[in-house]
């Protein structure tokens, strides 16, 4: 029998330095962790960020839209591979009030070059670093890209996504919403 | 609020694990182990950026650095985006191991580094003995699908004496310490 209780203390031992070692790497990447967005997407529709040729772009003038603002940038490549799907998504939704909006943590010329590149068909501002701080307060802690916020016609924040959003998921999110 | 149990991380919490309660012995302790894995494979596992890309460097000789990213698993650097300078200055160009190549529609060619990066850096106007701090500016991704903005990480340290031994690496200082 005592071989069997080795083996049974041998599983409790293990079990508790997984569980220890599952606490404290959450531990270590709890800040890491998104806290529930604000319900509310006022700020974000408060914003007004220049477009690539400059001209500054209130983000309030698509309130009243299903409206789904991604941050991205042209030296992020997991941003670049998910903008054809929403291009395909707008192409679909645009006409039953879905309206995407990039913002770029880039440069201006870089933006622009890309867009035209890839034939964008909804429009991209341009934003700095303070767009970054700003997608912190809407759940982006690491500040890092892509980023995603889903506003409902209300301007409530529906969804936030730190990384790629699925296709099926975020065709799931746009069809309850428009 | 839509649920999302996928991809890097979503506003939406994960369910908790499996129930293993009403399993015996070794099997529990198994469920457990599965359950701890499971319910962490779900949320997000991204570091902040100064984690993911630890720099340090440390004095070699009396007129070289030698800088070092430490690479978390799953992350990379981009070659062309890294800046380095010296205060005070000049420095000379840094010295880069040929990182891994791969072609990028919208870059063309880029290089890119993992799990550890070992940069020389040559000061020009060398001062041993005397501190001197070096800067370096680094951009990187997750292989879990998001890229984090640049950084400039620095560290200040002393050069050694001509034939001098070399000196410790000094870790550049996260803005958040895992210990309080």
């Amino acid at each position: 029998m005592t071989w069997r209780r080795g083996y049974g203390l041998a599983f409790a031992l293990a079990a508790a330095i997984a569980i220890a070692a599952g606490v404290l790497w959450r531990q270590l990447v709890t800040d890491a962790l998104p806290e529930s967005p604000p319900r509310d997407g006022g700020t974000l529709l408060a914003l007004a960020l220049p477009d690539p040729s400059g001209t500054e772009q209130p983000l309030g003038q698509w309130k009243g839209k299903v409206l789904i603002v991604n941050f991205w940038a042209t030296w992020c490549e997991p941003c670049k591979e998910e903008m054809p799907r929403f291009m395909k998504l707008q192409n679909d939704y645009g006409s039953k009030g879905l309206q995407f909006v990039g913002i770029a943590i880039d440069q201006p010329d870089k933006v622009r070059s890309y867009a035209k590149e890839l034939g964008l068909n909804y429009p991209t501002l341009v934003g700095g670093y303070g767009a970054i701080e700003l997608s912190r307060t809407l759940g982006n802690q690491l500040g890092a890209l892509p980023f995603t916020v889903v506003l409902d016609r209300a301007g409530g924040v529906i969804h936030t996504q730190l990384g790629p959003l699925k296709d099926a998921q975020l065709q799931a999110i746009i069809k309850q919403l428009v | 609020m839509v649920s999302n149990p996928t991809s890097a991380g979503s506003a939406t919490k994960p369910r908790s694990g499996e129930r293993p309660w009403r399993l015996p012995g070794g099997a529990a302790a198994a469920a457990l182990v599965l359950a701890v894995g499971a319910a962490s494979a779900q949320e997000p596992k991204l570091l902040p950026n100064e984690r993911a890309f630890a720099f340090s460097a440390r004095g070699i000789d009396d007129r070289t650095v030698e800088a070092r990213f430490a690479i978390a698993d799953g992350y990379y650097l981009y070659r062309e985006k890294l800046r380095f300078s010296a205060e005070p200055g000049p420095l000379g160009a840094a010295i880069l191991p040929p990182g891994k190549v791969k072609e990028d529609q919208f870059f063309g060619k880029v290089e890119t580094y993992r799990n550890q990066l070992i940069v020389k850096l040559p000061l020009e106007a060398a001062s041993p003995g005397r501190p001197v701090t070096v800067l370096a500016e680094s951009q990187g991704c997750a292989d879990l699908g998001v890229c984090y903005p640049p950084q400039i990480q620095k560290v200040t340290l002393t050069l050694p004496a001509e034939g001098g031994r070399p000196g410790a690496p000094v870790e550049a200082s996260p803005k958040k310490t895992w210990f309080p």
